[in-house]
């Protein structure tokens, strides 16, 4: 299943900057290990804590979310909110 | 009130019902946790470090052991050893310092004694040897390249390329997007401003409190006052190294938190205590002890650049964002990065922030975490650039503001969301072409909070008299019982007055996380909603049963089973008529609803603020206020203005006088009301509330969290307003009365545009 | 450590305690008399959630030491209600929404009764100041002044029914 893939700029490391790449995956986890052996690195910064957003909801513990062919995906920091210790 | 979005009409939702909870706070009967005492209860007391920063080199309890009425004494060593890179070291070593104290009320001890004065006289007694090391009290000083360093295994994160040596910089955080310079270059305007702010505390007016009881079983109940019981109870079993399961977690009645009570100071110590001496022991703490120890937000040095073409459009924008979250890591840099630039369609920009540690309390999170100052920067420079090139501030905003598709700081399109909208119910509102007097100026600002889901449950039970009790495990911190209360009433039918929102403990009801991020009338609405409609198939099922037809036959309207099928007509019935014979048809009737809420929809709000500066003393007084906030959807709208009112009144404080002020060792000199100085009723105007609904399209109401935004927009509308009125720009917090005087003094201000 | 037995009526009922000589009349109401309606916020006079009303005075119990009450008469939220009634301050904070989280409104609800006792038509720059010995850091005010305002309203009303 290929999913366009959008990462926040601070994620984007791994992808040499790159902001948009494409992965294979049907659900987020199977999408971030395919993410991680096409950019070494990604997999561990993706599930050190961010969530998704898809379809304009922002998922926030994304591993099983299912993912649609042709469908696109954002990887966006944890957001905590006021749990945060800001 | 503005509805911006035509939405179903309601019974229940929306309407203004007296709170379940009303009657025992008005009466003096509510329980908050310091009201709580258990038989045989003794008193705890903490020991606090009188030094910002030293080595513990030794503890001798013996002599405070010793004592009359004393019944234990912990130090660090009562807890299992913590190692950095453990999930939760800062709190760990924060609820109880280990070998080093990090500021000044530094918990690095507890007694528990018969009386509070024997706890105290013993505190008082415990002797500890300290090796003090130099006080690092500023952001400057933390980065200095000689600083000493707080943490010694303190890498930054997220440092590019990565960190070599440890320093005070806990992390790094960067967003970009386009490019930068070619953004500068189309601009027509350009300018950059450094701020400055100061700690602040939330101020909640009743301290931290809590009673803990542990049994000879190694089970332990805590009645404590937070905003999340069940994360009261994971905190505590991590600090102590016991199961989850081993505490169970009774909520009190909550006296304010405001983000300040989504962490822990107390719990693991007293149930510590109890576990030494065998009795119950309790703990509360004093207002000098709240301000010395628990809370700050964070205070900052921000500096932003941003480019604009003539015509008002923004082009680029360039952050970078200092926070302090006192002596451990934090995300303050991180949710200002988020916020600085969200609010605006900006093509080209970099925000790099870092979070750095100093010696003083541990920042906890305070409404809408960081956003205040991000938006104290940026939105009064757009109050600049709207002056600089003849723009109403408001049209220059509504030129530039996100709307739906519109994408994020983080690259994801928003949803539907009531910017906008806000922007234009203050510009139509009268507040904004008022005539304005002598001396006084109006300010605008604009405000954005993303608010969060997370998890949350709720059990509907329904009673033999056709009343139903919904218990939930969300704290209530403003009111949300009563949001509860009305979403059940919609989807079930039944009168809002009878049902009863029921906070439940940790083994009561499902897990729920913290009530933070303005989550509750959101995530556990959408819980309640769940259960609620769980119900309803089941009531239809037991109607079918009585009426002696198939299931799909019978439909729920109005609190009623109604016969829809087409033989002989049947009369409906209701909640009560069903309950009264549950036992014949299958037992009680309870449902559950369980879940992950997504969709947290962004809320926006926009202020306008007329002030009156007196030139001789800089003393500045609010004269009117006017807020615009998009709720999404208000289930009780008098509690959606009441966070609105709150959020303002602590801006205001915020922006006007609130600071921690500390010596040169890094002791606290403000560490009182009356020192600190929180806004009271002669400082405020009424607050004129406008409630936007543009329905959160993830919500079964279309709710959107409200607690938080609310206190994003004062500060910038303040200073907007302050300069409005003088001439004078000021860049610090606060805006004190000597702060103000000096800017109008030194002819149009040290930090005049 | 001998304590002091002290006599006092309490919401119009006779009222006796021990207590410590050095303690507070909020720590001996709360816990020696059992009366938690009062709250203690800081301690040093400065928040106002301990109001009580001593021999008609309005004053910041955790200031007052708890020996002085002897032979007193004190008032304090709990004895606000008569029987099944609220007293209108109370009926206009519910209805107005004038709390939040609650534990400033005894403090509020004794204080705005002697206001109004002093001055039973006050504008909202009286309350204002009448009120400024009392922090809410939940309201910002707003909602508390108005019930305040629709109290004065109806007591004047029943007065003179
Ligand atoms: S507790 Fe008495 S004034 Fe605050
Ligand atoms: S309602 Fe919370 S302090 Fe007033």
């Amino acid at each position: 299943m290929a999913v366009r893939v959008h990462l926040s700029s601070n994620l984007r490391g791994p992808t040499g900057g790159v902001a948009e790449v494409e992965a294979d995956g049907s659900t987020v986890g199977a999408l971030i290990d395919d993410l991680d052996r096409r950019y070494p690195g990604l997999g561990d910064a993706l599930r050190a804590g961010v969530s998704v957003v898809i379809d304009g909801l922002l998922i926030a513990h994304p591993e099983y979310e299912p993912l649609a062919d042709g469908g696109r995906i954002y990887f966006v920091p944890q957001t905590a909110g006021g749990s945060s210790h800001a | 009130m503005t509805v911006t979005e035509p939405k179903p009409s309601y019974k229940y939702v929306g309407t203004r019902p007296v709170r379940h909870d009303g009657l025992e706070k008005v009466t003096g009967r509510a329980r908050f946790a310091a009201d709580l005492n258990m038989s045989g209860q003794i008193h705890g007391i903490v020991v606090r470090s009188p030094h910002a920063h030293a080595r513990i080199v030794s503890i001798d309890t013996s002599e405070a052991e010793a004592m009359p009425g004393v019944k234990a004494v912990i130090t660090g060593d009562d807890f299992p050893a913590v190692e950095p890179g453990h999930r939760q070291y800062d709190m760990c070593i924060n609820v109880i310092a280990r070998d080093k104290v990090f500021y000044e009320g530094h918990a690095l001890a507890a007694v528990a004694a018969s009386t509070r004065d024997q706890a105290q006289a013993a505190a008082a007694a415990v002797k500890v040897t300290y090796e003090v090391l130099p006080a690092v009290l500023t952001i400057e000083a933390a980065m200095a390249p000689d600083a000493p360093v707080l943490h010694a295994h303190m890498m930054t994160a997220g440092a590019d390329p990565p960190a070599e040596q440890p320093s005070n910089i806990s992390n790094v955080t960067r967003f970009s997007s386009g490019e930068l310079d070619s953004g500068f270059a189309q601009a027509d305007l350009v300018i950059e401003r450094e701020f400055t702010t100061q700690p602040v505390h939330q101020g909640y007016i009743e301290p931290h409190a809590c009673v803990a009881d542990t049994g000879q079983d190694g089970h332990t109940t805590i009645w404590c006052s937070s905003q999340g019981h069940f994360s009261v109870r994971s905190s505590t079993a991590t600090l102590l190294g016991w199961e989850n399961t081993r505490i169970r977690v009774i909520p009190a009645e909550i006296g304010g938190g405001f983000g300040g009570k989504t962490t822990i100071y107390l719990e693991p110590l007293a149930v510590a205590l109890s576990a030494k001496a065998g009795r119950p022991v309790k703990m509360v703490m004093t207002r000098d002890e709240v301000f010395r120890a628990t809370g700050p937000a964070p205070g900052t040095k921000l500096r932003i650049k941003l480019g604009a073409k003539s015509d008002g459009s923004l082009v680029a924008g360039d952050a970078y964002l200092i926070y302090t979250n006192g002596a451990y890591t934090g995300s303050g840099g991180l949710l200002g990065a988020m916020t600085v630039f969200e609010s605006y369609k900006i093509p080209n920009f970099e925000i790099e922030a870092l979070d750095v540690v100093i010696n003083t309390a541990r920042s906890a999170a305070y409404r809408a975490p960081a956003a205040p100052l991000t938006a104290f920067a940026m939105e009064t420079m757009l109050d600049e650039i709207a002056t600089d090139l003849g723009i109403d501030p408001i049209d220059l905003r509504i030129q530039n503001a996100v709307t739906e598709g519109d994408p994020s700081t983080m690259g994801f399109p928003f949803a539907r969301i009531g910017f906008v909208e806000c922007l234009e119910a203050v510009r139509d509102h009268p507040n904004y072409k008022a005539p304005l007097g002598p001396n006084q100026g109006r300010g605008v600002a604009a405000g954005y909070w993303f608010n969060i889901g997370e998890s949350s449950s709720a059990t509907v039970n329904l009673n033999e008299d056709g009343t139903a009790t919904v218990v939930t495990g969300s704290p209530d911190i403003g009111g949300s019982r009563a949001s509860m209360a009305l979403m059940a009433a919609e989807e079930l039918g039944i009168d809002v007055h009878d049902i009863r929102p029921v906070v439940g403990d940790t083994e009561a009801v499902g897990f729920t996380d913290t009530t933070e991020g303005s989550r509750a009338t959101f995530a556990t609405g959408m819980a309640v909603v769940e259960a609620c409609r769980r119900m309803v198939v089941e009531l239809r099922g037991r109607a079918a049963k009585m009426m002696g037809v198939d299931i799909d036959d019978v439909d729920w309207v109005d609190g009623q089973a109604v016969y829809t099928g087409s033989d002989d007509e049947k009369a409906p019935l209701s909640v009560a008529e069903i309950t009264a014979k549950a036992k014949r048809t299958g037992g009680p009737l309870t449902a559950t609803g369980s879940l992950e809420a997504h969709g947290a929809g962004p809320g926006f709000a926009v202020h306008v603020c007329d002030l009156e500066v007196d030139p001789e003393t800089g003393v500045v007084r609010v004269v009117r206020y006017t807020a615009s906030q998009d709720a999404g959807t208000a289930i009780h709208p008098s509690y959606v203005e009441g966070q609105i009112h709150g959020g303002v009144a602590q801006g205001i404080g915020w922006a006007l006088n609130e600071e921690y002020i500390y010596d040169s060792d890094g002791v606290m000199e403000n560490p009182s009301f009356l020192d600190y100085r929180v806004p009271v009723a002669s400082d405020l105007p009424m607050i004129d509330a406008i409630i936007v609904e543009v329905p959160n399209p993830a919500h079964p109401y279309g709710v959107r969290g409200v607690g938080e935004t609310g206190i994003v927009p004062p500060i910038p509308a303040v200073a907007n307003a302050i300069h409005s009125a003088t001439g004078c720009r000021i860049r610090d917090l606060p805006m004190s009365p000597v702060r103000v005087l000096g800017a109008i003094t030194s002819n149009g201000g040290s930090n005049g545009a | 450590m001998s304590r002091v037995h002290v006599t006092c009526t309490i919401n119009g009922d006779p009222a006796e305690f021990l207590c410590d000589g050095g303690q507070t009349l909020l720590d001996a109401l709360r816990d020696e008399v059992g009366l938690t309606g009062a709250k203690e916020g800081c301690g040093t006079g400065d928040c106002g959630a301990c109001s009580v009303v001593m021999d008609g005075r309005l004053l910041c119990s955790c200031l007052v030491l708890a020996p002085e009450a002897e032979g007193t008469t004190i008032s304090t939220v709990e004895g606000m209600a008569s029987g099944d009634d609220l007293h209108p301050l109370q009926q206009c904070f519910l209805e107005g929404a004038a709390l939040q989280c609650g534990v400033c409104t005894p403090g509020f609800l004794v204080a705005a009764r002697a206001l109004l006792d002093r001055n039973p038509d006050p504008d909202e720059t009286e309350i204002r100041y009448g009120l400024a010995g009392n922090l809410c850091r939940c309201t910002g005010y707003d909602k508390i002044v108005r019930a305040v305002q629709a109290a004065a309203t109806e007591i004047t009303a029943i007065n003179e029914s």
